[in-house]
Parts: C-alpha cells; structure tokens; sequence
C-alpha cells in the first residue's frame, strides 16, 4: 500500500497536466473547428503518398 | 399515324458520367475532341473549364480525391456565373466586408456555394499557390466559409472570380468580428467547462471507488482530499450555467429543470464538504460531477445541431445575386457592375440570358423568357416584351433585356415574401414539450416532498442532520436527470441518423411536430414531379421518315438553344445515340422555334413538332413526368390516414393529370394558387405538413405546423422550413413520418421508465431506506438504463437507419 504515496501525487500531476494542456489548445483554437481537421488529416497521407511536398506551400 | 418504333427505345446508351461533377452527360464534351480514345466526358463547358484549370495548375490530385469519397459526390453540373465581381473592390464595399490582420493582411470571408465534400476543402486551401498575392486560404466545411488573407496589392474580385470558375459561387460576407469573436469565445468556453467536467469526473471517480471497495483512515482521507480537490472547478465553473439558467428561472417565476439540478448540486455540494470538514469519507461528488458533465455533453450536442450555419440577414443577396449590370449613360450602351444593395429606383438594368432579375420594374428593350416558377408556381417559361412588368426573384431564361427598376430591395413582391418568412418563424409559438409539463409538476411535487421530509425530521424530531440527510437523498435520487438527459438525447440520435440520410432536420420539436401532422399538402412541380420538362406523346407523321437522320437533326437544332423544351428535346434525342451533323443557316426566332438548312432542305422545329420544308414530320407534346415512387408512397400514405392533397399553381387540367397518375381523386387536388392561396389553405388547417420546392411555397413552408423543403429548392426554402430533404422524391416523407412516430415511442418508453424509477425512489427515500451512498448508486444506474434504451431504439428505427 506504500507505494501510493508514490502513485497518488504522480497520478495528480499527471491529471493536472492533461487538463493544463486542454486549457491551452482550447484557447490556441484547436477546437474552433471540429470539422474540416478530420479530413485535412487524410489529406496529408496523400500528400506522403505522392512522394512531393511541393503542394504544401512551405 | 404511328408510335415510335419499339427498338429505337429500346437502343439506349449505357449512362456517362461527367468526370468532373459525376452528373449525367446529355451531350458529351471531350477534352480532346480529336482524339476520342483517350478523352474524357464532361457534361457542361462549366465542368470542362474547371478540370481545364485543375491540369493546368497541376492540381488533378483533385480527382484522386474526389472519387475517394463516394457518397459525397457533387453531381450538379457547375455553373459559372459570367460576372467579375468588380463591385468587391469598391472602396466603399470593402469598408463593410473585409478587416485586416495582424499581419496587415487584408482578410475576407466567402460563403461558397457547391463545396461538398473533402476534395472541394483539399482545392479552396490549394488557392494561394495558384492565385497570386493570396497568402492564405482556410475552409470551414461546416460553415462552408472560407477566409482567404491578401496581401496589400491584391484584390478580392480576382479570388472571387476564381471561386467562381471553379464552381463555388462566392459570396462576400459581411465582417462581423465583434459578435463572430464573442460567439468563438462562448464555443470555447463551452468546451472548456465540458473537458474540466470530464477530467474532474473521472479522477473523482476513481478515489470514490478506492473509497468504496474499502480504503480507510489516513488513505480514505488522502482520497477525500483529492475528490474534493476535483469536485471544486467541476462544481463551481463547469457548472455555472445550471445556476445561471436556475436563478434566471427564478427571477421570472418560472421552473425550469435547471432548478432542481441546481438545488440538488448546491446541496450536495455543501453536504458534501460538512462531511468532509466532519472527517467523514461518503461524499457525493462522484455522482453529482458525473452528473454535470453527462447534462453538459448532451447539450453541447443538442446546441451543434441547431446551429445554423448562416444567419438570417444574408438572406436577400443570396436570393436576388449580388451583382446588378447598371447603365452608366442614357443611350444604355455602358454598363457597371455593382452590388445589389446600392440598387436604387429609376436605375436601367441589363439582365442577361440566364440571370435573375434583382429588382420589380418595366422592360425597355428586348424580348424573352421568364422562369416564374420562384414566384408563381407556373413551370412554362412567360414571354415578355417591351413594357410588361418584371418582378425581382423570376429568371431571364432566353435573350438579353433591359429593364428599369420601379421597386428595389424590400420594396419587391420578393421582398415582401422573404419578410413575412421572417415574421413567420417569430411568431411561431413554441410549442410546450409534454416532458417540460412533466418534469415541471415532478419538480414541484419532489421540491414539496423534500420540504416535507426536512420539516418532518427537523422539526418535530429535532434531527436537523437527518432532516439534511433525507431531504437530500430525495432531491438527488429523484433528480429527474435521466428524464433529462434522455428526451434530448432520444431527439439529437434521431436528428442525427436522420442527417446522415439527407434528411435535415430543425430541431427536436420539429421531429415531435411531425408526429401530431394530419394533413399533407404536397406542391406537384418537384416534389411529386420531376420539376423538369420531358417529351411525350412522340409520334412519327411520315412513316418514311428516317428515324436516325430524325434525331440528327433534333439534337443538331436544339444545341444551342436555351429553352427549357431544347433541353428536354435534347435529352430526347440523346437516349437515342444520335451525333450531330452540319447544319447551315441556323437561326433560332423567341417564341417561334429554331430552324436551319441541311442537304438543302429547310428544317424546322416549333410548337406542333418537326417539319421538313414546311411538311409535319413529327409533332410531340412536353411534361413534367412524375416520379416513379409518388405513387406508391402517395398510397401508403392514405393507407395511414393522412389526408393528402395536392397545391399548385398550375393550371388545373395539368394538376389533374398528374393527380390521376398517383391516384388522387379530384376533391385532394387545388390548381392554380398563389403563394398567399396556399398559405391560406394551410393556415386553414391544422396540423399540417407542406411539402414543397421553390420559393412559391416559403410562405406556406413557414407557416405549417411542419415545412418540408424538397431537394432543389433555394436556400430561401430552407430557412422557411423545417425540414429540409437533399435527397429527391418523396421517400423521405415517408421516413421522416416514420422516423418521428417511432422517436416519440422511444420517448415515451424512456418517460414511464423514468417515471417510475423516481415514484419507486420516492417511495424508498421518504420511508428512509436510502443511504446517500445507496442514493448516488442508484442514480447513476437509472440514467444508464434510459440512455440505453434510447440507443436501441426501436425495431422500425433500426430498420430505418439500415
């Protein structure tokens, strides 16, 4: 049972971090919008898939 | 005399699909004209133009694309609207609808009209490399919005007109920033309140069972800390607007399900940390923040599917067009494009074949066809000439004309229709949800009961504990949140699913309205029709004729010409594989028909049918042929004892023809209405269901009990009905009718299961045989028995959304 003394803080932090870290990307605007990203995601294999990069305008 | 012979029907190519749109090809146009072998089909100029454009720019990945999708195919040819958005750049128009970056960019939203699916995105975010001084261009899908960012020297109309070539007629939206930042804010707020909840839930959660299966003294405390330490932000922030929504409920002295929620999250919030401040383990955060995140994820749902995604002030420019072709000088031979709204009375407009006309007023000069179908309901095109009255929203269908405006904007017979919508979707009371009823009455009976059950332990046996204890155990083991949860749940699987089909559904009181319809009135052009004309009654005069050379020529004449009975001519003659030949002297009169010269005979097409040399040759007759499944579906719904009747603004011989064909009888038919007729006759009845198409029905759409838009029709349609169909014909009636009866079972099946959880709960909870433990146990396990029951549905549903 010790070993929660271990456990229990790590757990904590590791939970406040993930909550930090959606906080952040809310307000980056990662979610303003939830549609069109799932599908600019398969874009991309495309693009892996051509081999070119040349069409990613960077 | 005889019909047409049985194998030319019988001869019918195999169906080619335009490569671009994936429509059918009528008339193919190859890309490589000379070459047929390794061509490809197009069924427009428009779709060529674009796949032109695509090579060109080495962006044919498109099509990779695109034929990826599948289900999501465009399928309607593009149109390219020949105007060059000149008015975007008037310094006075920008002013309104554009805004700079933080980069100094100059930035403008679009509404694209015809973006369907993945490739569409994959194109529009491809836009800087092919336009120049484009830095960015970004697509909402679910907006169909796209922000494109230019640089200094670039200008908005060259983006537009490129929108435009490829397909996506443009829109300019106005800058909204203020009231668009506001909304964003709000989205992510939302978000945020749902995201704590969850995380603060789950990790409450977990101690909780530590705390169940049996931890104890220093861990059982480490445990309380830590749910405590969760339960704060889910029951403080995330939970703001229950309370919010409960004091408002209360300041205007209604009940709303937000009070009891509040009262029970307030309450245990509080017993809660006396019993942690007490030393005590049992707390109910576990339940009350599953609780909070649960009724906050069911109602982010609910919220996205209401949203529409334009708001109503766009309206007139998206019907009218934006952009008017206004005379500079008197003698009309000057012409500027501005942008409708700066239209004013006495101004000279041309209208070109094709467009429609933005304002009511008088021709000066030319003769033509107008589609009135948007305004009257009529399907054959009216000739117009010098000096007749055109009204704003009616199509120039053949030839070019000029005309001065007498009403603009608002002022239009239009415009008047586009207003009472508006009025017509205010003034709809909203309907009083039965469930509303129900929870209010249970709200008030459990807050009397709690009231009861403090006095009666408080106050005549002095246990104030106990009397806190009980009365909360009732309020939380009767909170009524799996009736709650599941009613709009039920309603968002079925929006949902029905969405999923092309059926696009308001909300969920639209889906209960459906329900309570009596009545059907279905408009026939488009909706029990095909909404496009088609030859009949074909009949070869002279025997002798050539029937291959016969079609030749047909197809020959017809090509050029823009009249609706050209096109189905043109269709005509296609079903029977025909190529064209070389015809001389080609000439086509309005109102006359077209003719021209081959082999040294003079040919001619009109009215009564096909002549050669003045001989009759051949005579046909035009219709709007009837969908193959009305009829059935017509039946069955007589079968369920709707009263179906038929509304149009044609002339009755015509109705009647078609009726006959469904099998209405005479009494369910009503020809030759105006859209305020129709709008009459609905508001006449109630419990009514309009099924229509076009702009002639927005009146009556808005004002049904239920308004259903048919596939095809304006974007005006859909903001005036309820229900919205992508998919043709009137199978989805018959689904949505469905859909809503079985729905509203499942509703109910979830309300009695509800119900009586709470009636056994309250009965255990006043004779005091629920610990709070046992309380936050239980509860938890009613929401879930309804949530799953409104997951499994019914048999019929799950057949439905087979």
């Amino acid at each position: 049972m010790e070993v929660i003394v271990i456990l229990l803080p790590l757990a904590v932090i590791l939970g406040l971090l993930f909550i930090g870290g959606f906080i952040w990307m809310t307000y980056q605007g990662q979610y303003d919008d939830l549609k069109s990203p799932k599908y600019k995601m398969l874009l991309d294999d495309y693009k892996k898939k051509d081999g070119g990069d040349e069409l990613n305008g960077h | 005399m005889e019909t047409m012979p049985a194998q030319i029907a019988l001869n019918l190519p195999a169906q080619l699909a335009c490569v671009h749109c994936d429509g059918p090809v009528l008339i193919a146009i190859y890309d490589h004209k000379n070459d047929l072998e390794h061509s490809k089909p197009f069924c427009c100029h428009g779709c060529l133009t674009v796949y032109q454009i695509l090579q060109l720019q080495g962006l044919d990945q498109y099509y990779d694309i695109k034929n990826q999708m599948g289900a999501f195919r465009r399928r309607t040819p593009v149109e390219v609207e020949e105007t060059k958005y000149l008015y975007i750049d008037d310094e006075e128009f920008l002013k309104e609808y554009s805004y700079q970056n933080s980069h100094d960019d100059q930035v403008m939203e679009f509404y694209l009209e015809g973006i369907h699916c993945l490739a569409c995105l994959w194109l529009i975010e491809k836009l800087p490399l092919f336009v120049s001084h484009v830095n960015s261009s970004r697509l909402d899908l679910s907006k169909s919005v796209a922000v494109v960012t230019l640089d200094k020297s670039g200008k908005f109309s060259s983006v537009a007109q490129q929108f435009n070539q490829l397909g996506y007629r443009p829109h300019p939206l106005k800058k909204n920033q203020e009231s668009n930042q506001l909304k964003m804010k709000e989205e992510r707020q939302n978000l945020l309140r749902i995201g704590i909840a969850a995380a603060g839930a789950n990790n409450v959660m977990l101690y909780a069972i530590s705390i169940y299966v049996g931890a104890t003294d220093v861990y059982a405390r480490a445990f309380s800390i830590l749910s405590v330490l969760f339960a704060l932000p889910v029951l403080t922030y995330s939970a703001f607007p229950f309370y919010k929504n409960a004091w408002q409920s209360l300041k205007n002295k209604t009940f709303s399900i937000d009070l009891p929620i509040s009262v029970s999250l307030l309450l245990g919030f509080g017993m809660g940390l006396f019993h942690f401040f007490q030393g005590m383990e049992d707390n109910y955060f576990d339940s009350l923040t599953a609780l909070v995140f649960l009724l906050l994820l069911s109602r982010y749902f609910l919220k996205k599917i209401q949203e529409n995604a334009l708001s109503t002030q766009d309206l007139h420019y998206f019907y009218l067009g934006e952009s008017v072709l206004r005379a500079k000088n008197e003698t009309l031979t000057d012409f500027e494009e501005i942008h409708s709204k700066y239209l004013s009375v006495g101004d000279r407009l041309k209208i070109p074949a094709g467009h429609f006309i933005s304002a009511d007023g008088k021709i000066i000069r030319g003769d033509s066809y107008l589609n009135t179908s948007l305004l009257t309901g009529e399907s054959a095109p009216v000739k117009v000439g010098p000096g007749d009255l055109v009204l704003a929203g009616t199509q120039n269908v053949s030839s070019e004309i000029i005309m001065e405006a007498s009403k603009v904007k608002n002022e239009t017979r239009l415009g008047g229709i586009l207003k009472n919508v508006e009025n017509g979707r205010n003034l709809r009371a909203p309907i009083v949800e039965w469930t509303d009823i129900v929870s209010k009455y249970f709200i008030i009976v459990v807050f009397a009961l709690s009231a009861g059950l403090f006095a009666y332990h408080g106050f005549f046996h002095g246990n104030f504990k106990l009397a806190v204890e009980q009365s909360l155990v009732l309020l939380i083991v009767t909170c009524p949140c799996a009736l709650a949860l599941s009613v709009p749940l039920t309603f968002t699987r079925s929006l949902g699913k029905a969405a999923a089909q092309g059926i696009m559904i308001k909300n969920d009181a639209t889906l209960q309205k459906v329900s309570e319809v009596k009545s059907i009135f279905l408009d026939k052009t488009g909706t029990i029709t095909h909404g496009k004309m088609e030859v009949v009654n074909f009949k070869l005069v002279d025997e002798n004729f050539n029937t291959k050379k016969l079609f030749q020529l047909i197809l020959t004449l017809e090509q050029n010409s823009k009249h609706p009975a050209a096109y189905a001519l043109l269709n005509f003659a296609h079903k029977h594989g025909t190529t064209s030949v070389d015809l001389t002297d080609y000439r086509e009169t309005p109102g006359v028909g077209v003719e021209g010269n081959f082999d040294g005979k003079h040919y001619q097409i009109n009215r009564e049918g096909f002549f050669e040399d003045g001989k009759l040759i051949a005579e046909f007759s035009f219709t709007d042929t009837v969908r193959s499944d009305s009829k059935s579906i017509i039946q069955n719904l007589l079968n369920r004892n709707f009263n179906v009747q038929l509304l149009s603004g044609d002339k009755f011989s015509v109705v009647k023809e078609v009726a006959k064909v469904v099998g209405l009888n005479e009494s369910r038919i009503r020809a030759m209405l105006s859209p305020e007729e129709k709008n009459r006759i609905i508001l006449e009845t109630p419990r009514s269901m309009m099924v229509g198409d076009g702009a002639n029905d927005a009146i009556a759409l808005a004002n049904a009990h239920v308004g259903v838009a048919m596939h095809g029709s304006m974007d005006i349609s859909l903001r005036a009905a309820d229900i919205y169909l992508s998919t043709p014909g009137l199978k989805s009636v018959e689904k949505i009718i469905i859909l809503s009866q079985e729905t509203m079972k499942v509703i109910k099946r979830n309300l009695i299961l509800s119900l009586a959880y709470n009636s056994v709960s309250i009965f255990l909870a006043m004779s005091g045989k629920i610990s709070p433990l046992a309380a936050a146990l239980i509860m938890p396990m009613s929401s879930l028995t309804v949530l799953l029951s409104a997951f499994i549905g019914t048999k019929k549903l799950r057949a439905l959304w087979k």
